[in-house]
């Protein structure tokens, strides 16, 4: 049921005419592939097939590769594709209030951030399960960050033990908790996880990852570790003064922005 | 993007306005946006929750402001979402006419939410069980007949064992909705596929006498074979205690159902649950 008409990235062929549906009101259009000059509405169609593309992408959490993008939406469009996308930015942002941002510098992957702050009520109103922002992943960014940015994975085990949350038993809430740390959030680049060599039984090392750093910060976790502790962040002041000095970091003006490279 | 704005009329277009200028589209703020966000984790949601959840984007970024008449508040949003080639979309359901909501694509791209959330195979498999359903009298296929079907799947070979889970998927994900071993198709597959589907299948296609939309389910006259929504029917014949059919007059033989109250709904409260889960899955 999904497999609809031919999409507008397929090459040669059939050029099909842009054509409103009366009916019900709603329309069908689509952009034929042909070189040269397209019109308004193909321009229009296909940054809609970005967004759309983006969106969709993005709400798996796993970060959208440039390859991808001109492979299964850009297609012939390929000689504009800065500019699509630049305008597929910009729809997100106004109209869902997303931003689109590359995960690293010149890494060709791109992720979504939201630009309105999430609210506990929201999950009542939720249909789905929706960013990890308190939970298991905020623990683990607040073990991390406390630890001094660097955190052994037995070290992560021995303190969620404590809240029964074990690597080789399931749990009634996280399911696998040693896959969704090492595995999942590994994927969605909010932690990374490295072997330390010469260890002997292996250990692994735990860091942030790219998206912990765009879409949070040093001090929002460490407001979410203080607020665990029923305490102030500043009963923590070498981890409070880190904080301060990303916080300044991010208000400073960025050379290299967060928009997307061409 | 003025060009061809003329020509596209919308279902919930204002009365007022004028044909041939072009359209100012809304402005979005963050209640919008928000709004459009959580609507989002939603494959479809009912009517009582859509307010629910308008009313909780006011009280996030605009606790002073009152809050905008639920129709205009989703045609404002609908303007812009226009040049995107989605829109925020309203139906009922097809059993008891709840009136619900889903966000869908207008324009048929290789882009789909169901595309990406399924393989080849099983998004073949949705495609035979909709044409079974589409086939049928009653508007329901069975299980048996659907996984009959698995052999002739494209794409990787899938057992019959896979394939009942995967039929259990789209229940799930409110793409069919399973009642005594049949399947028929979820509100959010109506309203999403509407279009495709009288595209695809315009010989097989039943719509309704009454609001001329895609039938899926619904009460048929037994003399000219015309059919009606249960909801259409509902209305139609509201306190008329001799119903005849609006075709050929002939008295109509089937039981008429309540029309949709959601003051009763709200009223009813705990024994809603109770309701629900004798009903099938639906929402």
């Amino acid at each position: 049921a999904a497999e609809e008409a031919p999409s507008t990235s397929r090459g040669a062929g059939s050029s099909q005419e842009a054509r409103s549906s009366s009916s019900q009101g709603s329309r069908r259009a689509e952009a034929s592939p042909e070189v040269g000059p397209r019109s308004q509405q193909q321009l229009e169609l296909k940054v809609a097939e970005l967004v759309q593309f983006l969106l969709i992408k993005d709400q798996k959490k796993i970060p959208i590769k440039r390859t991808d993008i001109l492979k299964h939406v850009i297609g012939d469009y390929k000689d504009i594709f800065p500019d699509l996308l630049k305008l597929a930015a910009e729809r997100l942002e106004y109209v869902f209030g997303y931003k689109l941002v590359e995960l690293e510098p010149k890494s060709n992957t791109y992720i979504l951030i939201n630009t309105l702050e999430p609210v506990e009520e929201d999950a009542e109103v939720r249909g789905d399960q929706g960013t990890p922002t308190t939970g298991l992943l905020m623990i683990v960014l607040g073990l991390i960050f406390m630890k001094g940015n660097t955190i052994k994975e037995t070290e992560v085990w021995d303190f969620l033990r404590r809240l029964g949350v074990y690597p080789t038993k399931k749990h009634l809430v996280f399911g696998d908790p040693k896959k969704l740390i090492t595995e999942e959030f590994v994927r969605q680049r909010y932690l990374e996880y490295r072997r330390i060599p010469h260890t002997d039984p292996v250990d692994y090392e735990l860091q942030w990852g790219p998206r912990t750093n765009l879409e949070t910060s040093k001090m929002k976790v460490l407001k979410f570790v203080a607020k665990v502790h029923n305490q102030d962040p500043k009963d923590w002041p070498a981890q409070y003064c880190e904080a301060l000095a990303d916080e300044e970091a991010r208000a400073r003006p960025e050379t290299s922005g967060p928009a997307p490279s061409s | 993007m003025e060009e061809g704005r003329a020509e596209r009329r919308r279902r919930t277009e204002a009365p007022s306005h004028t044909q041939g200028g072009p359209r100012r589209a809304g402005v979005m703020t963050d209640v919008h946006r928000r709004f459009l966000q959580l609507l989002m984790t939603h494959g479809v949601l009912e009517e009582g929750d859509v307010r629910r959840l308008q009313n909780h984007c006011y009280r996030v970024h605009d606790r002073s402001a009152a809050v905008e008449e639920l129709e205009d508040f989703i045609n404002n949003i609908n303007s812009v979402l226009e040049s995107l080639y989605i829109e925020i979309k309203k139906g009922a359901t097809e059993d008891d006419g709840r009136p619900v909501y889903a966000l869908v694509n207008l324009a048929t791209t290789s882009v789909s939410k169901m595309a990406s959330d399924f393989a080849e195979n099983e998004l073949d498999l949705f495609r035979k069980a909709l044409e079974l359903i589409i086939d049928s009298e009653t508007g329901f296929a069975s299980s048996t007949n659907i996984l009959n079907l698995v052999d002739q799947l494209k794409g990787k070979k899938m057992r019959k064992k896979e394939a009942e889970q995967v039929l259990q998927k789209f229940v799930q994900n409110k793409w069919l909705i399973e009642k005594e071993g049949e399947f028929t198709l979820h509100s959010r597959a109506i309203l999403e596929m509407e279009q495709y589907i009288r595209e695809t299948y315009p010989d097989a296609v039943k719509i309704c006498n009454i609001c001329h939309s895609l039938l899926i389910q619904g009460q048929s006259c037994e003399t000219c074979g015309i059919r009606m929504h249960l909801p259409c029917v509902a209305k139609y014949f509201q306190s008329n205690s001799e119903p005849r059919c609006p075709h050929c007059n002939d008295y109509w033989p089937h039981e008429i159902p309540e029309v949709f109250d959601p003051e009763k709904e709200r009223e009813a409260g705990t024994s809603r649950a109770t309701k629900r889960s004798l009903r099938s899955r639906q929402h």
